[in-house]
């Protein structure tokens, strides 16, 4: 259990003179989450930012466009002195620029040009067949051409029939047709065309036999292909070559913007500037000493108590290197504020605690650590890390339980022995053993049979969503303690495990477990409501059935076990069904059988990680910090940069 | 018209136990038709907060998720009833 890390509020007064290096020293330090100043009555001004700020965007909306054309992926970085990375900026900057946008320009001309000449080949293809010249389509004056295609069969009897002075070409297969007509006849032939349904096709206006014309553009499209092709490898192989110099520059350039607008949000005066922000407290002196180094001493830091409202100090997890994958989980939900408990400690053991009580299962546990570990050693990612950590986390605690109930790919390990039934288990010498009677005749065993002892195990899971949830009361009453004061804190958290207990009483009472409880606990329920009235008025007891629903949302722990229980062992007994269904030879139906028992445990292992960790995250969520977390804290994000591919 | 004869083989068919399975049925497909309109509902509104602003997604999770306790409710019911 922790707190985010404790803050300081540092104020940093000087000189205008010292701005640029003070700025400097705190870029370099990384360590002060700066506070934008909103300009009031006070007289101070934003300032300008620095002059080399405008040269050095547009440098960068160069860099990142032609890295964005080059597609430049980040790769491992090999890690460049920023002052030579500087040094030789503008001029490399200046020649690959003149080197891509020159490609690009006679690519993109080819490019054009290609559509073209695949617009005149589509023009060419229908006279093909014909293979008439062009220029005899035109020019003339008493004779009508009908150049187009048709949808039937064209009979020359049909043309014929209106006119004798024609000439007929048509290709059957493509039904293109070219039909020269005397002009007077040229209705009537339209009319006898247009019942076959006439298309007009556009003649190209070059003059030339369609086949020869198709040679001389194919040649040409083959050139400007082969040009295309060529200028990209050129530009992949300046791709390769200026990839850490885009990728370095884009870094230092990224910093020195970063720097050049600070005065952005800072307040000046016409020769001071002040500058206002959080630090961690235990870095503080380290603040003061890097900004004293770097002004000799002009530069003056001071420290001011903390009074504003607190929810403006941004909230810096301080958590341990094993809990911290944890953090990804918090902020998918909501950083904590600066005043509340951190969760993440909590919920580093009842996130795979429950995950596990769910799942339970050795088989998939090895499968999905193994998946988790390969995928950690694989994967450079800083965002799949964490991810891979927390699996890792939740199949420990499925392989624990998997012990606990016995259980291996859905098959039952321990052969179940109670009074009323024996099934056989996995490992012959392993059986389970009776430990007290369950709820409704049932019995608990170790390894506990889940699919035995539905209703016990109902029982298990409601029990362990009651020690949740009053935690999470537990948690809630030092919240509220510390922010609001005991008395409230009882009222309004106190109150709810008061309500328990009584219920908790009567339900003893009245079961007859210990006699004449019954009434005490009446009463000390009625005083949890009464209690719980006081501190959240009329909305606590209308709350009041919330519990249950609560209590019982725990069932999904058996539930979805089940479940994955119920799919694995249909996949082993039609996959075993098949193999024993042929007992003397082993063949198709065994391969086939394997294959079933593969892909089925593949699809159970994929709901292995999506139902149990959605499940169990629901349950954190809902009814975990429902009873106690806000959340809503401002990240702390100071003023500075992780290098990756520059050292100073 | 169903006569007599029919009916005795009917509820002779249909026993205390096959009762019971229907109405554990009836329990579960109620329920979880209804956790699913509910759901159905609540997440489409949350798929379309979240194209606003991503960050919603944690919240957008919870507040679908909610209406499940009512096939679970289902569940322990069917279960009861057995």
């Amino acid at each position: 259990m922790s707190r985010p890390k404790r803050m300081t509020k540092a104020v940093i007064v000087g000189h205008k003179s010292v701005l640029k290096r003070t700025i400097d020293s705190l870029h370099a330090s990384n360590l002060l989450h700066i506070e934008d100043f909103i300009e009031d009555e006070s007289g101070f001004k934003i300032s300008k930012p620095f002059q080399n700020a405008e040269e050095v965007s547009k440098k960068l909306v160069k860099i990142r466009s032609i890295a964005n054309y080059l597609g430049i992926e980040r790769t491992t970085p090999a890690v460049q002195k920023t002052n030579a990375v500087l040094r030789e900026l503008d001029a490399k900057l200046d020649k690959l620029d003149s080197d891509i946008s020159e490609k690009i320009k006679i690519i993109n001309k080819y490019e054009t040009d290609l559509k073209n000449i695949e617009a005149q080949k589509k023009e060419l293809l229908p006279f093909l067949s014909l293979n008439l010249d062009f220029d005899y389509y035109r020019g003339y004056e008493n004779l009508k051409v009908f150049a187009g295609s048709v949808k039937e069969n064209l009979e020359e009897g049909l043309i014929s029939r209106v006119t004798q002075a024609y000439e007929l070409f048509f290709d059957v297969n493509t039904k293109t047709v070219v039909l020269f007509v005397a002009k007077k006849d040229a209705d009537k032939v339209a009319e006898v065309l247009q019942a076959l349904e006439f298309k007009e096709l556009r003649i190209p206006e070059r003059g030339g036999v369609p086949s020869e014309l198709l040679k001389e553009t194919e040649q040409k499209e083959a050139e400007a292909s082969r040009k295309i092709v060529s200028l990209k490898a050129e530009v992949e192989s300046i791709r390769s070559q200026y990839t850490d110099f885009l990728l370095a520059s884009d870094e230092v350039l990224s910093i020195e913007n970063q720097k050049a607008e600070l005065p952005l949000r800072i307040a000046t005066s016409d020769n001071a500037f002040i500058i206002e922000g959080w630090v961690p407290s235990d870095k503080y002196d380290i603040l003061i000493n890097s900004v004293n180094d770097a002004t000799s001493g002009r530069a003056y830091v001071t420290s001011i108590g903390i009074e504003e409202e607190e929810e403006h100090i941004p909230v810096e997890y301080n958590n341990s290197k094993s809990v911290a994958p944890m953090q990804e989980i918090m902020n998918l939900y909501s950083r904590p504020r600066y005043t509340e408990i951190d969760p993440s400690s909590i919920i580093f053991i009842t996130f795979p605690l429950i995950y596990g009580m769910i799942l339970g299962d050795i088989g998939y546990a090895i499968i999905l650590g193994a998946m988790a570990l390969a995928i950690k050693s694989l994967v450079k990612s800083d965002s799949v890390k964490p991810l891979m950590n927390i699996l890792l986390y939740c199949q420990i605690s499925t392989f624990i339980f998997g012990i606990i109930y016995g259980e291996f790919l859905g098959f039952p390990l321990a052969s179940l022995h109670t009074e009323g039934e024996t099934v056989a288990g996995l490992l012959p010498f392993w059986n389970t053993i009776t430990l007290f009677p369950g709820i409704s005749g049932e019995e608990f065993t170790f390894p506990v049979h889940r699919a035995h002892m539905v209703m016990t195990m109902i029982g298990v899971s409601v029990a362990v969503g009651l020690l949740h949830l009053n935690l999470g009361y537990i948690l809630g009453f030092i919240n509220i303690s510390k922010h609001h004061g005991l008395k409230h804190a009882v009222l309004e958290k106190g109150s709810w495990m008061i309500i328990e207990l009584g219920v908790l009483f009567a339900a003893l009472g009245y079961f007859g477990v210990i006699s004449g409880l019954t009434s005490v606990g009446v009463v000390i329920l009625l005083l949890g409501i009464v209690m719980l009235t006081m501190g959240e008025g009329i909305k606590g007891p209308v709350e009041l059935p919330s519990l249950m629903g609560n209590a019982l949302s725990y069932a999904r722990i058996i539930a979805v076990g089940l479940s994955s229980i119920y799919i694995a062992s249909t996949i082993n007994t039609i996959a075993f069904g098949m193999i024993w269904a042929d007992h003397s030879k082993i063949g198709l139906v065994a391969i086939a059988a394997i294959i079933v028992f593969i892909l089925g445990h593949a699809l159970n292992t994929v709901l292995s990680i999506i139902a149990p960790g959605l499940h169990s995250l629901r349950l954190q969520y809902v009814e975990f910090f429902g009873k106690f977390y806000q959340g809503g804290g401002k990240k702390f994000n100071p003023f500075g940069y992780i290098r990756k591919y520059t050292e100073e | 018209m169903v006569d007599a004869g029919t009916v005795a083989v009917a509820t002779q068919m249909i026993g205390d136990a096959g009762l019971k399975a229907i109405g554990a049925g009836i329990a579960i497909t109620g329920t979880g038709l209804a956790s699913g309109w509910a759901e159905k509902e609540i997440g489409s509104a949350a798929i379309g907060a979240m194209a606003e602003n991503e960050a919603l997604f944690g919240k957008g999770l919870i507040l679908t998720v909610i209406p499940e306790t009512i096939v679970i409710f289902g569940l322990v019911v069917a279960l009861l009833i057995k």
